[in-house]
């Protein structure tokens, strides 16, 4: 007899900026990233009664719109990337003067990760999940969540000339250095 | 936002030293804006007038 209640349904509007927010960060499109929402919006509204209370409403919900996302992939033919062993081409983007990143050179530098990188990146640095959620999210051990966040940040300080942590640019000799690196 | 995560960047800090995430790193902070950006974006109003539909759809149908 338990419909939907209106705490689900609060809980479903409070997490939309959020599923778009990771939806656009896998799809890279806007367009698309609203479908995913709304698919995801859908089908949680119908599995409701498989949600378990009490658990964390967001990562189920951000597990059913990744699960949207790869399938949707498929049907569209397109292989899914699988990055554990390959080697990517580098794209070095090499940041302003001072080596002052902006949004648009990180943004760029993100969309050339790959998939598997980029959701556990955004997962973990921006999501705000743990690697027990990212790994449940994403089906996967958590080691290699790990082992994909570290090497999506890898890639990341390589692509953009940056290096390790607590750093506010390159100077430009090691800009120069690490700029090569990145076109091997 | 709050009340939807049981454990809200639960270890947060912690995690994010071990990963090189943390505020101290460009990449953690980048990531964190390009992130923010998105979240604060509009939703548009389709994903409202969505839930509404199927809050009629289910009240009007009592499958249950």
């Amino acid at each position: 007899m338990a419909g939907h209640d209106a705490t689900f349904k609060d809980d479903l509007i409070k997490a939309i900026p959020s599923l778009r927010a990771f939806a656009i960060s896998l799809s890279q499109r806007n367009d698309r990233a609203d479908d995913l929402v709304q698919e995801t919006l859908v089908k949680a509204w119908d599995k409701q009664a498989s949600f378990q209370m009490g658990t964390n409403l967001k990562a189920w919900l951000f597990t059913i719109l990744r699960n949207e996302f790869y399938s949707q992939m498929r049907k569209r033919g397109r292989e899914v990337q699988d990055s554990d062993g390959v080697i990517t081409a580098g794209v070095a983007i090499h940041p302003g003067q001072q080596g002052a990143i902006d949004l648009k050179d990180f943004r760029k530098a993100l969309e050339t990760l790959p998939e598997d990188q980029r959701e556990a990146i955004i997962l973990i640095g921006a999501s705000g999940f743990s690697y027990e959620e990212a790994a449940e999210i994403c089906g996967v051990a958590v080691g290699t969540i790990k082992s994909r966040v570290s090497r999506a940040r890898t890639r990341l300080q390589e692509i953009l000339g940056i290096d390790g942590e607590g750093d506010f640019g390159p100077d430009a000799i090691s800009s120069q250095v690490l700029g090569s690196v990145a076109v091997v | 936002m709050s009340g939807m995560d049981k454990n809200p960047r639960r270890g947060q800090g912690g995690q994010n030293k071990a990963d090189g995430l943390g505020s101290n790193s460009e990449i953690g902070r980048k990531l964190k804006q390009y992130y923010d950006e998105l979240v604060t974006e509009q939703v548009p109003d389709r994903f409202a007038d969505l839930l509404r539909q199927l809050d009629t759809k289910e009240s009007g149908s009592k499958k249950e």
